[in-house]
């Protein structure tokens, strides 16, 4: 409905919606403090018209994918998310995430204004005795002293926050995320020369995916999406062919044509005994890959993965008839003490197979390094909670993370942070980290906030998307974060930044300063450049392109043997990344509670994912409440007997079990977090997340497991109702 | 009309869903849903609670099986008895199928569901008195009923969550039934925005909510009478057709290799949504 308005009247409805919202983002207040009166629909902006929506473009903050979005406002209010049809990641489609982003914005448990710790209580202060406080603080604390913890972060933003932290000489940004592919990043700038190339999903004839989840949580699960629904198609009529090697099922797994249960651990091996069965089906291997993997014959990788040596085979016979393919390291594959290894070698398999420069490509960098994407990892966590430890800082800020929640409970990360000085925490929610500050500075929503994002992964070219807010502000007293950086950093640097009276007027200044580069150089006009630029959402770029480096190389890769069953732990933990919940900083969306996990129906709860070939042999059955015991502590939660894992893993997903953050979070399941192991990559010292061993006790107490799934469960009762057919009796590319 | 004239000549005037003979006319709005496409990833379903204010009931009312989502995906194993499902899961996404003979409203005692002239089977919520035999008689078990007041119950719609509501959606109170209308409010305003132009909706003009967000494109929607839409060359290309209750193409011997398909239409209800069959590799 939205894709189709007259381009005219929506240039003008944002032209007035840039100003209007520009004067209300910067004061705020306006109307109390008596500079502008209410006025009645008498007399409203000529693009008010009551009953009748209109549409602004933006990016979408529920993940960092950078899916731009197209508001529908009416009455002033924004009321849904659609995706914007110009965006090459999303192409206006989004996830039910992002839907749920609405919720972020009207979230009742919003902490709506600065709360300053007195004992154990928060008392509400003003943001001018904020920022004093802020700057009081500050004063004598030298650069090694502060430390800022943030979420990924990119754009004008990410300068801000540079340009703050140098002006005291501080080098402690430390960018952390829970689940993010660090070692996939780190084993993709040794095989290919970058970190993140572009994935053609779309144009590879098979993709065999080791543990990633990009139709689920991977990356940037809408793009993916797409491809994925153009590979099944067929570029030329036939139809690409998913294979998909994990441990437990992932959405994506529950899409493949052949799902391969492996042992945990074990995706590098089957890798490389691909890689020998290919060379058995003469394909040409250079001499040291031939020797590196000589000794993965069949027999060996079916005995070590649990992955029948026929199987191999087929692979092996598919990948090397259907070409090009796709193989891609996941994060079921990364999260071992050898993930860095398993990466290498399940991308060894994408030199071998000629895939590189074919289906995996260069991509674009977004020709402006200062806005580049940081993006995070665990190490940065683990550094800075060794310092916290040793009392190094005195000054702590937190932004866009929460790590008493996602920090594995043996770091103590809680206790940690108590030694430092002061705790300034940017925050929607009073989340579990923004409970132990001493200073609580609210945030504006993303749909009601100003700002410049660039994703990590782009999909069709470099750009910039943009942020502006959907609707005015729903609390007097919340602020933007680059309103915030803007004001502290004037604390230290006025001169430099006194002409911006607010992030806005920094941002459209910054804008228009580079004009020329950001598609600007016809249009003579600032006011109708900016305009423009604000009613795409999008600034499309031309980029440097690195090409990749296509050298295979085995230096290096050692895999080891997969590891014996501990007698006393002999279950692995997978903790599983759901597509709604994530890492747990959206569990306050209602809509994201109820909205069933898609492969168990489960919802407004945890579970333990268990074999019934293991539960049987443990004596557990459906809603049985167990208790899982690692090293480091146990959580009790719901068995759900399920068919796609591993009989010697269990899963429980990550996102729930919050102590605080709101209503629909609190008390909602446990968090798996709390019982993680410290085992580290070897190479690149991330957490390993899947290296956790348990063991799994019944309770003795047992509850109805509260789901969608019916009494039938996954049983269609001999009725034609989902239906399937063989792919060699289909004509797809007679099909409209 | 009087009545008596209709009693008499009822023959003439008796009107069967699907009408042959006279199909709707100009819409008749119907639905395909690829399932190869379909990832089962629930968007669909969280775009519809935005769009049609649908309450979110919480964990003790979805345990009664309260749960309110017009849109929800089913998902199916296999049942061969592997002991591992390693062809993946079956997705479905499962909404009101708006039959032609809806099995709902013949059984509604005060005519609260009925069919609209464009093929919608439509639901009259101040009409409504909360018998449930339309749900009981629904064999695809979408119409949910409203056992609460959700608008007054707590964390339903609290202070500023409120402000989300779509305002061309009823919110609906207690001991009303609803179900998935596709996205009716939608359709009235291409309607009308076409008639004011004095046309009619041309095929892409219309999207539901949930096929706006699904990220692969799975759902296609729009005017089955109109040659020109893509729901109608689907509907064609598969031979499936809306007024039979076995289709002609799967007497064929050995089946129909065609993917399209209506779930339980051998109930004649005349489902109006068609599924695509998923299709599974055999090379591997």
């Amino acid at each position: 409905m939205n894709n189709v308005f007259d381009r005219r009247d929506f240039l003008k409805v944002l032209g007035w919606g840039g100003a209007a919202v520009a004067l209300s983002g910067c004061g705020n207040g306006s109307v109390e403090n008596g500079e502008e009166t209410v006025v009645s629909y008498v007399e409203t902006n000529d693009f008010m018209i009551p009953s009748i929506s209109v549409y602004f473009n933006s990016t979408c903050a529920q993940c960092d994918a950078g899916c731009s979005i197209t508001g529908r406002i009416r009455e002033g209010r924004v009321l849904k998310v659609e995706g914007n049809p110009d965006s090459g990641i999303n192409r206006g489609k989004t996830c039910g995430l992002g839907q749920a982003g609405v919720q972020h914005h009207y979230n009742p448990d919003r902490v709506r204004e600065p709360l300053l710790r007195t004992g154990n209580s928060g008392e509400a202060i003003t943001w001018e005795k904020a920022y004093a406080l802020i700057a009081e603080k500050m004063n004598g604390v030298s650069g090694e002293e502060i430390a800022f913890l943030s979420g990924g972060v990119s754009g004008h933003l990410k300068v801000l926050l540079g340009n703050y932290l140098d002006s005291f000489g501080c080098k402690n940004h430390f960018v952390y995320e829970a689940i993010a592919p660090a070692v996939v990043r780190a084993a993709n700038k040794k095989s290919y020369g970058v970190e993140m190339p572009r994935f053609n999903i779309s144009k590879a004839k098979v993709v065999l995916s080791f543990g990633a989840d990009f139709l689920g949580a991977w990356i940037s699960p809408v793009h993916f999406s797409q491809q994925y629904a153009q590979f099944r198609k067929g570029a030329d009529g036939q139809r690409g062919v998913l294979v998909q090697v994990e441990s437990k099922m992932t959405l994506t797994g529950a899409n493949a044509d052949r799902w391969l249960v492996v042992r945990p651990g074990t995706e590098g091996i089957l890798a490389l005994g691909i890689i020998n069965a290919l060379g058995s089906h003469g394909v040409a291997l250079s001499g040291d890959i031939a020797a590196a993997v000589k000794s993965y014959n069949k027999d060996r990788v079916s005995k070590d993965t649990g992955v029948s040596a026929e199987q191999i085979d087929k692979i092996a016979a598919l990948l090397k008839t259907r070409t090009p393919s796709l193989v891609l390291a996941g994060s079921a594959a990364e999260g071992y003490a050898h993930g860095s290894q398993n990466a290498a070698a399940i991308n060894l398999l994408n030199q071998v197979l000629g895939n590189v420069g074919k289906t995996v490509e260069a991509a674009e960098a977004v020709p402006f390094p200062q806005m580049a994407p940081a993006t995070g990892n665990t190490v940065a966590l683990k550094t800075l909670n060794d310092g916290l430890n040793a009392g190094k800082y005195k000054v702590l800020f937190s932004y866009a993370t929460n790590p008493v929640f996602t920090a594995p409970g043996v770091m103590k990360f809680q206790d940690n942070m108590a030694k430092a000085g002061f705790k300034v925490v940017f925050s929607h929610y009073m989340d579990e980290t923004a409970m132990q500050a001493d200073l609580v500075l609210p945030l504006d929503s993303a749909l009601e906030d100003w700002g410049t994002q660039v994703p990590e992964y782009l999909a069709t070219c470099a750009q910039i998307n943009i942020q502006q807010p959907l609707m005015e502000k729903l609390h007097a007293n919340t602020r933007g974060m680059g309103d915030i950086l803007l004001a502290l950093i004037k604390q230290r640097r006025a001169e430099d930044y006194k002409k911006f009276d607010d992030y806005y007027a920094y941002l459209r200044a910054a804008v228009l300063q580079n004009k020329g580069a950001l598609g600007g150089k016809a249009i003579a006009d600032d006011d109708i450049f900016w305009n423009e630029t604000l009613s795409k959402g999008i600034i499309k770029l031309e980029g440097p392109v690195k090409a990749l480096s296509s050298k295979a190389s085995v230096a290096g890769l050692m895999l080891p043997a997969p590891v014996a069953i501990d007698a006393q732990y002999p279950l692995q933990l997978i903790p599983s990344v759901n597509a709604s919940l994530r890492d747990g900083r959206n569990a306050n969306q209602p809509w994201l509670q109820e909205s069933p996990d898609p492969l168990t129906t489960i919802v407004w709860d945890s579970w333990v994912e268990i074999h019934p070939r293991k539960a049987a042999e443990l004596g557990i059955v459906e809603g049985d409440i167990v208790e899982v015991t690692s090293k480091n502590g146990s959580v009790k939660a719901q068995a759900y007997l399920f068919p796609g894992i591993h009989p010697d893993a269990i899963s429980i997903p990550l996102g729930r079990g919050h102590e605080a953050m709101g209503r629909y979070a609190k008390g909602y399941g446990v968090n798996p977090f709390q019982i993680l192991d410290a085992v580290f990559d070897k190479e690149t010292g991330e957490l390993a997340l899947h290296e956790t061993r348990v063991k799994v006790s019944k309770t003795g107490s047992r509850v109805i497991v509260v789901k969608d799934e019916g009494p039938a469960g996954g049983s269609q009762m001999g009725k034609k109702i989902a239906a399937r057919l063989p792919s060699d009796k289909v004509k797809l590319s007679e099909e409209i | 009309m009087s009545i008596s004239t209709l009693l008499e000549n009822y023959s003439e005037f008796r009107h069967f869903h699907p009408v042959d003979d006279v199909p709707h006319n100009p819409y008749k709005w119907a639905m395909s849903i690829d399932l190869d496409a379909c990832s089962g990833c629930n968007a669909c379903s969280v775009a519809c609670y935005a769009e049609n204010n649908l309450p979110v009931v919480g964990r003790e009312k979805y345990l009664h099986g309260q749960a309110m989502h017009w849109m929800r995906i089913e998902r199916y194993w296999d049942e061969d008895g592997r002991e591992f499902p390693d062809q993946g899961a079956q997705f479905l996404p499962m909404m009101c199928q708006q039959c032609e003979a809806a099995p709902c409203e013949t059984v509604c005692p005060v005519g609260a569901t009925n069919h609209t002239p464009d093929g919608i089977n439509s639901q009259i919520y101040n009409r409504c008195i909360g018998s449930r035999y339309c749900s009981a008689n629904c064999p695809y078990k979408v119409r949910y009923f409203n056992w609460y007041d959700y608008p007054t119950t707590d964390n339903v719609w609290p202070a500023e969550m409120n402000q989300q509501l779509n305002p061309d959606v009823t919110v609906r109170g207690k001991g009303v039934m609803e179900k998935c209308t596709f996205c009716i409010q939608r359709v009235t305003v291409a309607k009308n925005n076409a008639k004011s132009e004095g046309r009619l909706v041309h095929d892409g003009e219309v999207q539901t909510a949930c096929q706006q967000a699904c990220p692969t494109s799975a759902i296609s929607f729009g005017n089955l009478v109109d040659p020109e839409s893509r729901v109608h060359k689907q509907w064609q290309v598969q031979k499936v057709e809306l007024d039979k209750d076995a289709q002609t193409k799967d007497k064929e011997e050995g089946g129909s290799d065609l993917r399209g398909y209506r779930i339980l239409e051998e109930l004649r209800p005349y489902p109006s949504v068609m599924y695509l069959e998923r299709v599974r590799e055999t090379a591997i």
